[in-house]
């Protein structure tokens, strides 16, 4: 019985040491960064996974699209294109990919989390010095909460990077109806898939002109759709040009990142609204730091009218609006390499 | 937490009052094996998990057949197991996770076993690498960062008993574990439990 009980320590004891042992992280480098914090706020518990050169302490913090997308989303050739010159923070928001937390449904809104980035810019500065230079950088639903984070407290930040951004999530209903309608009658008069676009100008003439979330969500679905056809008549480029490097199929527990977006999805656009309610367009004159806006020609998921009305009305005095001319809802893997040219450009600017 | 702890306190009083009416004739050890085997989803977790079983209930049924008598076992057993798994692709998902409850079991007369496994006291303790903790304007290092759950389980499974031997037989489980309150939810996980059972009764 004794010796049984060393072997049964001995077994517990070599089982946690090589699992403590596998899931340490490397040593910090700063030139070729490759390590994941926690950051802990109000009762979550949220993954930055942090990668790439860090050299000048320069990090362009990334929200990602959804509610409910995973912050390694981005990762492709843009992006390791701009991890070779800076570190790029990819961020799971609360209740996304891997965070973790135990709060309840009243703890997750847009407010408590642009108070999520906010607190993860204050770690980055705890862990890499407050000379760290932070930069943000927001996509689609990323947009909304990137513009909610600064209108709080842009002074963490030296310059705010929105790329088909959803600052005016409620304005989305008329934009669809709008660019549906032109682009369906473009593509109808160029010979291109006719019959889908027909399809996309009945459900156009269908749903309600007051915007409401059955018809929202039937208008928001038929978008990438619309955007498929566009690539596969040679309008915009595939989304799969940039996708090289993007290998996270062991990172994340797909089941779980399911059972997080409809937990999130179902909390922020279902009971809240997000869709029918959200518009920050009034507030956007009090952000002044650098603000560069990239829009795809062709996106439209959140149509590119959203980023030229978001371009005249910020309050930066720097301020450019970059059009993708090959791109739909996802120029950094539409269009890669000018992506990254562009953002560091920007960045090289500003830092 | 608290309620939790009372639940798991009372069900072992019970279970300890149960045991000692019907543990006179053999020790502890005789009733009980202890297993080990892994713990995952071949994929996204992968671990260990270690456990004991004490046989709390057993009935036998005897059947009269053309080809001689058949013995069904029916067991009912007192299940304990602790584990640890973790996601070797993000080195963060690590967790601890313990469990206890009951398991009812059959016994084929040619050994094969079906089991179901109801575990109502379960926690899961996560681990996580470098966690600062923001509150307000201050920044603070998180010590021994993860979090706990109350994570009760189920799971249906088959196996083979080994008669008389050391190493008593092997099972499958596939095991659900409902984590709460998880991200403003209950989050159900799905697991592989293979593994071996093993005895160390006193040889009479």
């Amino acid at each position: 019985m004794r010796q049984f009980k060393r072997s049964f320590l001995n077994l517990v004891v070599l089982a946690i040491t090589i699992c403590s042992v596998a899931s340490c992280s490397d040593d910090e480098n700063l030139n070729d960064l490759d390590e994941t914090i926690f950051v802990r706020h109000r009762n979550a518990d949220m993954p930055a996974y942090i990668r790439g050169n860090a050299s000048e302490k320069v990090f362009l913090i990334t929200l990602n699209g959804g509610p409910g997308g995973v912050g390694l989303e981005f990762r492709g050739k843009a992006f390791n294109e701009i991890e070779n010159q800076y570190g790029v923070v990819y961020f799971d928001q609360r209740g996304s990919g891997n965070s973790q937390g135990n709060y309840d449904k009243d703890e997750i809104n847009i407010d408590i989390m642009a108070e999520d980035v906010l607190a993860l810019a204050k770690a980055m500065k705890h862990k890499f010095g407050s000379d760290s230079r932070l930069f943000l950088l927001g996509q689609s639903w990323g947009g909304t909460l990137g513009v909610a984070t600064l209108i709080k407290d842009q002074s963490e930040f030296k310059g705010w990077i929105d790329v088909d951004g959803a600052y005016n999530a409620a304005g989305l209903y008329d934009l669809y109806l709008e660019t549906f309608t032109t682009t369906a009658n473009t593509q109808i008069v160029l010979g291109n898939s006719v019959d889908f676009w027909e399809s996309v100008l009945e459900l156009v003439s269908q749903v309600d002109p007051i915007n409401n979330a059955n018809d929202f969500s039937k208008l928001n679905r038929k978008a990438p759709e619309a955007e498929a056809k566009l690539a596969n008549d040679g309008i915009i480029n595939s989304e799969n040009t940039g996708v090289e490097g993007n290998d996270l199929n062991f990172v994340y527990n797909p089941r779980i990142n399911q059972w997080n977006a409809i937990q999130i999805g179902s909390i922020i656009t279902g009971d809240q609204g997000l869709f029918q309610t959200t518009d920050l367009t009034s507030q956007l004159p009090k952000i002044t730091i650098p603000s560069l806006f990239i829009s795809g020609q062709y996106d439209m998921v959140v149509p590119i009218a959203s980023a030229q009305t978001a371009f005249e009305t910020i309050g930066s005095a720097s301020k450019e609006l970059l059009i993708f001319n090959r791109s739909g809802h996802s120029p950094p893997f539409s269009e890669p390499d000018r992506f990254a040219t562009e953002v560091l450009r920007f960045i090289n600017e500003h830092k | 937490m608290k309620k939790y702890s009372i639940i798991f306190l009372l069900t072992y009083a019970i279970n300890s009052q149960a045991q000692q009416g019907r543990i006179d004739s053999s020790s502890f050890l005789d009733k009980t094996e202890f297993k080990v085997g892994y713990y995952g989803n071949l994929l996204w977790d992968n671990g260990l998990n270690l456990g004991a079983e004490y046989a709390w209930k057993e009935k036998k049924k005897v059947k009269e057949t053309k080809k001689g008598q058949k013995t069904i076992t029916h067991q009912f057993l007192v299940n304990g197991n602790l584990g640890y798994s973790t996601n070797f692709a993000n080195k963060t998902d690590n967790g601890l996770h313990t469990y206890y409850g009951l398991i009812w079991r059959r016994t084929s007369p040619k050994r094969w076993q079906f089991q179901v496994e109801l575990n109502p006291l379960g926690y899961y303790r996560s681990f996580l690498p470098e966690t600062f903790k923001v509150d307000g304007g201050d920044v603070s290092k998180v010590r021994l960062p993860g979090r706990g759950y109350y994570t009760p389980t189920i799971a249906f499974g088959i196996g083979r008993l080994r008669n008389g031997k050391r190493r008593s037989g092997w099972y499958l489980n596939f095991n659900c574990a409902f984590r709460t309150n998880y991200n403003a939810g209950v989050l159900p996980t799905y697991s592989i439990q293979y593994g071996h059972r093993f005895n160390f009764k006193k040889k009479k």
